[in-house]
């Protein structure tokens, strides 16, 4: 790829953010064109998933923007947040737009939650109904009580401890791993959502089951909030203020059974199709090794052991040995979600994911990796991402 | 557990439709024969439209399963703790399923298990597996 991130913007994170998703867009829209050093009239592309419910024609209405080149959307929410990316790096280098901006909008905690079964089922006499062709909460799945994503990941999970014969007590270790060294690095970052609640591993195992082998410390937090960046060419970008990060790659995949839920894939173990991570690291012109810092999108902390196996961080099987022993930590060999992660930072749907990436590649990151260069993302290998210092 | 079924639409197609009659049935190509789940108008081996029903071995391994032990909502409140299963049937096709309510198994990745279909009413009826032995098929 050949363009660049100049702009981030975003509101707070909260539980309640008392204003309209299309006001939050428009905040975050504003604060990422500000960012760049750039007009809001420079807006000539608009990217966003299917699922926002805040459309193109709604910001372009609300901005009063001359007019679009450009509007491309994606499917199956966060799965794709690189994505969208890479579709809006593809339309600026076949010319179709010079500057996208990818936004997402969504009061998930005070509005429409992902955490509950309303969401996919009518209430219909002393029967609750799924008409869902696709999970979570479909036709075959809903009827057995599968409803919402975090069950989901507990299926990944215990299929995961099955396949390596992993005990409870390393399982254990293992997300307790994820989810201390994440709040750890939440505590320092002053937008977390969890910024001044600590977690050690007791109370990390002490924590209340969901759904089993799943602890509440292990899901992500549903959040209000909005977040928007600006995508342009790295020509553009190294004619603006020295804020750009590069797209190095970035691509997305399909593969039977994958999304939106994995509960047709081959493996429920691994999750990332068989030459993901040969295909992005080779258009990066880089391995797995030259990574400085990743970002995993964490909707459970189940997909940070499962990306960095499918991707080559660490071998297969590696990640309880790994995770329990710091190796995500500051200092550790790759520092992983340093913002705390949708875990402990708050869920603007894979974007912050991006956004931190972004931050450590500029060197202002709350939890900066000293020298970072390059920076890797993912959503369960479904969409992932290489970005490099410009 | 169950309080939750499809809409009348979707009980009234071939898959429901088989089960609400007792037993479980898979779309399976008339060609070459692959079985594959959920139903689809083609076969994803050969892609051919000319597709049927055949009825299922039964016979399943567990791929894996999960505890709900918190409830998504306000209805599913006197059904937790219920185990959700992923089954990968001898027929080369993935089903969710579950524990039928009442019961409880020591559970393992990777063991037999067997189909056992308990209806709720004329229109509805789901294919839970159980440990081979105890009480399925």
């Amino acid at each position: 790829m050949k363009t660049s991130i100049v702009g981030l913007g975003q509101t707070e994170f909260s539980k309640n953010s008392g204003r309209s998703e299309l006001k939050l867009a428009l905040e975050a829209i504003l604060g990422a064109l500000e960012d760049a050093g750039l007009e809001v009239n420079d807006i000539d592309g608009l990217v966003r998933y299917t699922w926002d419910n805040t459309s193109e024609a709604a910001i372009v209405n609300a901005l009063g923007l001359p007019s679009l080149s450009y509007y491309g959307e994606t499917e199956f929410g966060g799965v794709n947040c690189c994505g969208a990316v890479a579709q809006a790096s593809a339309a600026i280098e076949a010319g179709l737009a010079n500057c996208v901006v990818f936004y997402r909008a969504l009061n998930a905690r005070s509005g429409v939650r992902f955490g509950r079964g309303e969401r996919v089922l009518a209430e219909e006499g002393d029967w609750l109904v799924s008409r869902q062709p696709e999970p979570p909460g479909d036709i075959y799945s809903a009827p057995f009580g599968l409803l919402v994503p975090g069950q989901h990941h507990a299926l990944y999970a215990q299929s995961y401890m099955g396949h390596y014969g992993l005990d409870e007590e390393r399982f254990t270790d293992m997300l307790g791993g994820v989810a201390v060294t994440q709040r750890a690095y939440a505590n320092r970052n002053p937008r977390a959502l969890l910024k001044d609640k600590s977690l050690s591993l007791d109370d990390y195992r002490a924590g209340r089951v969901i759904t089993h082998p799943l602890r509440i410390y292990d899901y992500c937090l549903e959040t209000d909030g909005a977040m928007a960046m600006v995508i342009v060419s790295q020509e553009k970008a190294r004619q603006l203020s020295g804020k750009a990060v590069d797209v190095l790659a970035a691509g997305q995949y399909i593969f039977p059974g994958s999304v939106p839920m994995y509960l047709y894939a081959e493996k429920t173990y691994s999750l990332a199709p068989e030459g993901a991570a040969q295909q992005l690291f080779g258009r990066a012109g880089l391995s797995a090794s030259d990574i400085d810092v990743a970002m995993i999108y964490d909707a459970t902390s189940m997909m940070v052991p499962i990306a960095l196996e499918d991707f080559g961080f660490i071998g297969r099987g590696e990640a309880a040995d790994f995770l329990s022993s710091g190796g995500n930590g500051p200092g550790g060999p790759l520092p992983v979600n340093t913002h705390g992660g949708l875990l402990s930072e708050g869920y603007f749907h894979g974007l912050n994911t991006i956004a931190e990436g972004v931050r450590q590649l500029r060197g202002d990151s709350h939890n900066q990796v000293e020298g970072a260069e390059t920076a890797f993302v993912t959503l369960r290998g479904a969409s992932s991402m290489v970005l490099g210092r410009a | 557990m169950t309080v939750i079924r499809p809409s009348d639409e979707y009980l009234e197609q071939p898959y429901y439709r088989h089960l609400a009659e007792g037993t479980l049935h898979l779309n399976c190509c008339n060609d070459c024969g692959a079985a594959h789940h959920p139903p689809s108008p083609i076969c994803p081996k050969c892609r051919s439209f000319n597709t049927g029903w055949k009825p299922a071995s039964g016979r399943a391994t567990l791929n894996s399963f999960a505890e709900a032990r918190h409830a998504v909502h306000p209805m599913l409140g006197p059904k937790v703790p219920y185990v959700i299963t992923l089954v990968d049937l001898e027929e080369g096709v993935r089903l969710v399923s579950g524990i039928p309510e009442g019961m409880r198994f020591d559970l393992k990745v990777g063991m037999p298990l067997e189909c056992k279909v308990i209806r709720f009413d004329e229109a509805f009826a789901l294919p839970y597996f159980l440990p081979v032995g105890e009480g399925g098929a």
